[in-house]
């Protein structure tokens, strides 16, 4: 054991990450063997299962950043139907262009963003309220706004913006895979490379440490959150391009789930550690876990307590192994 | 030496104002809002929210929090109500049963965040995951209606004199959260139980430094939010025409709501079960009154998640203007 | 004086092959107040929680009324009637007065708290000790003095024989200190017996009948109050030889600018209306003892807590003394300013990052490519200034949690000397380093004020204070007592400087 752990292959990726990815393949397996048509569906669940990561990954990578700074935010799964609901409404009742309306949606995630960084790094309203709050104004204006409609996003037949749909595939390739690594990559690189992912992990660890080596910790602990809101309005673009339809007064289960492919991943809630690796096979976990179980039959409800576990369970393994630490 | 307090300083005397101003607001400019069953029906709807902030002021005093209040309280309807329907039990059981469910899952957080240590936000969020999913398995189910056998229940909220139009509904349920809440003011400020969450939320360890089994009382304060979770489960029936599995997420923020309107601190160490009663009836009449003044529904939803942010915002701001002093 | 109620002898504690007591030894009789004096880091603290419980003695007895004790908790020893006041008050804000001083034994009526009782029982206690305060007001809204008033009703509402007094008197005005001494008068003649730490002298004088002074963790001597002098008590908390040379005078030359001017710096009661200048290439001593306000002064120097008042100069490229506006950490790191915590694992550095990560962290816009870190920059610089400062690592890769207390503290000296700050408050610089990791960094002080920066160097230890400083600031309960030159320093006139009870 001792050996494979100090292989630098082993080491680059991280002990943790290779067990995961092990996981993965594990479930893939149990679900062909167990499941009965699952392999032979072929490449039905993968798509599936695909279609489910792109948004959920968007989620998740957003709320790393927030996580990394020993914060959270729980509004996004409502934010994103916001994004997506007020973008549809441009889009089907007041007419606008596609990219119009993507662009719309995509600014009223980071607008939240903003707005939640802004009161948690600036005027120092715990992060759990705000996330409270945003959630139920992001449910109550995409409702008021869009007058309790669901909204629709283009279909592939649809002459005009049918390209849309290409944001996830085109002609079987999956476009959306490659923007969701490269996104990932992108996050990655901002993360560990750049100024703001420098003061985001340190700040998450030691965050008077940081203020008293001179640097303006507010802004960074705020420009999280933007960060998350950001990624968040892209999720919601993903989001509708995967399933089309948007209902107002959901969002919630989608909020347990991106948290918990980012823990799972070897983020730690405490702060401080974040990962980019982790977070993208925690959200392949819990992707392939939903089309598992709904192939298997049994329904949302099973999946709703099944992420609750999980969650838990990684949180609480997190908290342990730092106890164990200090 | 003691400052004389203003009696402004209270939060709980500005709630009070405002909500009566809203009562006042309301009445001037609505006709609708004036007749004696849209009062009733605010009412109804009052119960299960103010339940289930009774429940959730504890945990916020100690400077936690249980979002699992919204799902749980669907979820124990649910099952009870299944029960009901499927397998004939009586609904006097049924309400026990809602009670036991709500201790069983308080119990669970009060385990996870009390003596495992996970953060009440995370621990509660997983808890409402599992309760909407535990909910989700039951098929909608109505409880019994005034009219069926079992159907008594809901003279504990709303007494029938006669029957037919002209009959006379009484909101006795009202009278009951009154009684509720001076008993659990009572409660917060003079039993051990209410000392020692207060203590806990106003410095956990000198609380455990003085010799106090601090987990056992983390653990109870999370037992006694789903208790009256459980209860309020069996309010939320007696006006839901149908209980709808997959609902309930977001309910919990009226309830919270409420208790920070009511002048809960955020980072703990007080709160009071007047200023919750209060908080939500503010919230009741915000979000059942607003139609009548021309808003729809959904604007409620925006400004309950605005109102908590003014509420928790003042708080803070008052505490930084003490510390500078 | 009555008969003996506690004897320790020859007690001995170590952490971690360190020393903390060495063959102490401590009398105690009833009705007697018995002071327990010695600078910061003597040990008096250590001996008395293992008195109380909170350590466990590795050898020694303890005789409590004739039998030999040992307490493996503080509930064990409150049971038997030691009580201790703390420096640092457990109280619960939010409740009141009277719900504190009987939390955890509430008296009941049926299912009902007996607040009423507790009121009664309180206040016939603050008779009891002649204070005025008002059992129903809320913990949080008294001063500090007043809430250790509250902790005092609340040790002797315990039914105790033997009090402790850790700095009773830090917080308190001079009136609460008088009503404090009554009531200790009362205890004595109800036959209690009192330890009383202590470093105001004038107060030692005043109010104990004996003294035991404790030196680097060991019993120096006991003597009786009103027979001894106080240089005789100055000479047995300091009275050691000084191995390492004290500096005979200053090397900063004389003609040199001033760098930084502080005036008239008011930040609460620990700062306050104090002035001074530093110079270049100048070590500059802030002694005192704990709590006397030189940590709170350079925060509040540096913008790391809020000030009410007081003008900061520095000297600019132009060779002119600048007024500059400092409300934050940056805008002191700005002006060239770099600040050593005295508590490096919470404010210094960050563990879980590694050398090379905390090094860059005051400046990493000079590792910036647009907006990416140049990391074989940073490493380069970082390898450079481990070499330099030889830091004891296998890589600058290493986790900072896994170095020593010595080579953290040059972690946090790199991440100044990278950002070339050119005014370094040292806070302790030395605190929990061996020897050997000591005098490098010494040396490296040296070599840098010799270098042209300059230094504030705040410290507790007397040898560090008369061995590297150029001059020194002594401060005493947030005000500036005094201002020494090396050349005439001593040992004495700094303790005599930084225990002088000023109200």
């Amino acid at each position: 054991m001792e050996k494979i752990k100090q292989n630098p292959i082993v080491k680059k990726i991280g002990f943790n990450r290779i067990i995961l990815i092990c996981v993965l393949i594990l479930m893939y397996v149990v679900f062909c063997l167990g499941i009965k048509g699952f392999a032979a569906a072929g490449t039905k669940h993968l798509l599936n299962t695909l279609n489910y990561v792109y948004f959920l990954g968007f989620l998740s990578l957003g709320v790393t950043f927030v996580i990394a700074t020993g914060g959270i935010d729980f509004s996004i799964g409502p934010v994103m139907f916001c994004c997506a609901l007020v973008g549809g409404y441009c889009l089907n009742s007041y007419k606008m262009p596609l990219v119009a309306d993507i662009i719309i949606a995509i600014l009223i995630g980071l607008a939240f963003g903003i707005f939640n960084g802004y009161m948690v790094a600036y005027q120092k309203v715990p992060a759990f309220i705000i996330s409270m709050a945003s959630m139920n104004i992001a449910k109550g204006a995409a409702a008021v706004f869009t007058k309790t409609q669901s909204q629709s996003w283009p279909l592939s037949t649809d002459p005009v913006n049918g390209w849309f749909r290409n944001l996830i595939s085109v002609n079987g390739f999956p476009v959306g895979l490659v923007i969701f690594a490269i996104a990932a990559v992108i996050c990655g690189i901002i993360l560990y490379n750049t100024k703001m992912g420098r003061y985001i992990l340190c700040l998450g660890s030691n965050r008077e440490a940081v203020r008293l080596s001179g640097v303006n910790t507010k802004k960074w602990e705020m420009s999280a959150y933007v960060m998350c809101g950001l990624l968040t309005g892209i999720a919601s673009i993903f989001f509708v391009a995967a399933y089309t339809t948007v209902q107002p007064g959901y969002g919630d289960q989608y909020n347990n789930e991106a948290i918990a492919g980012c823990v799972m991943g070897g983020t730690s809630m405490v702060g401080g550690l974040a990962s980019i690796l982790g977070t993208v096979i925690g959200v392949f976990i819990i992707s392939l876990l939903q089309e598992g179980i709904l192939a298997f039959g049994l329904g949302k409800d099973i999946q709703l307590i099944v992420t609750g576990v999980i969650v838990i369970v990684a949180v609480y393994a997190d908290v342990s192994a730092r106890r164990r630490k200090n | 030496m003691t400052k004389k307090k203003s009696i402004f300083k209270d939060q709980r005397y500005i709630a009070l104002l405002i909500a009566i101003l809203l009562m006042v607001i309301y009445f001037i400019f609505s006709k609708e809002f004036r007749k004696y069953s849209s009062i009733l029906s605010m009412l109804d709807f009052s119960y299960y929210d103010m339940l289930m902030a009774f429940g959730v002021t504890f945990p916020l005093i100690t400077a936690g929090v249980d979002l699992s209040i919204g799902t749980g309280m669907v979820c124990y309807a649910l099952v009870a109500g299944t029960l009901i329907r499927n397998n004939n039990i009586p609904v006097g059981l049924a309400m026990l049963i809602c009670i036991l469910l709500g201790c069983a899952i308080g119990l669970l957080n009060g385990v996870l965040i009390g003596i495992m240590g996970l953060a009440p936000f995370i621990a509660t969020l997983s808890t409402c995951m599992i309760t909407r999913g535990i909910g989700s398995t039951c098929p909608a189910t109505p409880w019994p209606t005034t009219s069926q056998p079992g159907g008594w229940f809901h003279s504990i909220f709303k007494l029938t004199f006669g029957s037919g139009r002209g009959a006379f509904k009484f909101p006795i349920g009202f009278i009951f959260m009154f009684i509720l809440m001076l008993v659990l003011e009572f409660v917060l400020n003079h039993t051990k139980f209410g000392r020692y969450t207060i203590a806990i939320g106003s410095n956990r360890e000198a609380t455990a430094l003085s010799g106090i089994n601090v987990k056992f009382y983390h653990v109870m304060v999370y037992v006694v939010c789903g208790f009256f979770t459980g209860l309020a489960a069996i309010a939320y029936a007696a006006v839901t025409p149908t209980v709808q599995p997959g609902t309930g997420a977001g309910l919990e923020m009226d309830a919270i709501g409420g208790v920070f309107v009511g002048g809960v601190s955020a980072t703990g160490g007080y709160g009071s079960m007047i200023g919750t009663f209060i908080g939500v009836m503010i919230i009741c009449l915000l979000k059942t009154g607003l139609p009548y003044i021309g808003l729809q529904a959904n604007w409620q939803q925006i400004i309950t998640g605005v109102v908590l942010i003014v509420a928790v915002l003042i708080d803070i701001i008052k505490k930084r203007r003490a510390a500078v002093l | 004086m009555g008969e003996v109620i506690l004897t320790m002898k020859g007690i001995d504690k170590s952490f971690l092959g360190v020393h903390a007591l060495d063959h102490v030894d401590l009398e105690v009789r009833a009705g007697e107040v018995h002071a327990l004096m010695g600078e910061n880091g003597a040990g008096k603290s250590t001996l008395m929680k293992v008195l109380t419980g909170i350590y466990k003695k590795d050898s020694g007895t303890i005789t409590y009324f004739g039998k030999e004790v040992e307490f493996h908790n503080t509930r064990e020893a409150q049971d038997a009637g030691v009580v201790i006041v703390h420096q640092e008050l457990n109280m619960v804000g939010d409740l009141t007065v009277a719900q504190n001083i009987f939390i955890g034994r509430e008296p009941k009526k049926g299912i009902r708290i007996d607040d009423k009782k507790m009121i009664e029982d309180s206040k016939k206690l603050f008779e009891r000790l002649k204070i005025d305060i008002n059992p129903r007001e809320k913990m949080k809204n008294l001063t500090v003095g007043k809430q250790q008033m509250c902790e005092i009703a609340k040790a002797i509402s315990h039914d105790c024989k033997l009090i402790i007094f850790d700095e009773p008197s830090a917080a308190l005005t001079e009136k609460e200190i008088d009503d404090l001494f009554k009531i200790i008068r009362d205890l004595r003649a109800q036959n209690m017996g009192i330890i009383y730490i202590s470093h105001r002298m004038d107060e030692i004088k005043v109010i104990t009948d004996r003294v035991t002074v404790m030196r680097d963790g060991g019993y120096v001597g006991t003597l009786i109050t009103k027979d001894s002098t106080k240089e005789d008590i100055i000479n047995m908390m300091v009275g050691r030889v000084i191995y390492e040379d004290p500096k005979t005078h200053s090397m900063c030359p004389p003609d040199a600018p001033v760098v930084l001017k502080v005036e008239h710096l008011n930040a609460g009661h620990m700062v306050q209306d104090i002035s001074f200048e530093l110079h270049k290439g100048e070590i500059l001593g802030f002694s005192g003892l704990m709590g006397a306000g030189r940590t709170e002064t350079a925060r509040a120097i540096f913008g790391a807590d809020p000030k009410q008042s007081g003008k900061i100069s520095i000297l600019g490229k132009d060779g002119q003394l600048h007024e500059v506006t400092i409300n934050n950490p940056q805008d002191a790191v700005k002006a060239g300013i770099g600040y050593l915590s005295e508590d490096r694992r919470r404010f210094g550095v960050v563990v879980q990052k590694s050398i090379t990560e905390n090094s860059t962290l005051a400046c990493l816009e000079n590792y910036l490519h647009g907006p990416f870190i140049d990391k074989a920059k940073e490493k380069k610089d970082s390898e450079r200034l481990i070499k330099e400062l030889a830091t004891k690592t296998p890589s600058s890769d290493q986790l900072v949690m896994n170095l020593s207390g010595g080579n953290q503290q040059k972690v946090v000296i790199a991440k100044w000397l990278i950002r070339d700050s050119d005014i370094l408050i040292f806070d302790e610089p030395t605190r929990g380093i061996d020897v050997g990791a000591k005098n490098e960094i010494y040396k490296l002080m040296n070599k840098l004020a010799s270098e042209g920066k300059s230094i504030i160097m705040i410290s507790s230890e007397m040898t560090e204070i008369l061995r590297m400083s150029d001059r020194i600031v002594v401060m005493c309960e947030g005000k500036k007592t005094g201002e020494i030159r090396i050349e005439e320093a001593t040992q004495e006139n700094i303790m005599d400087k930084a225990t002088r009870n000023i109200n």
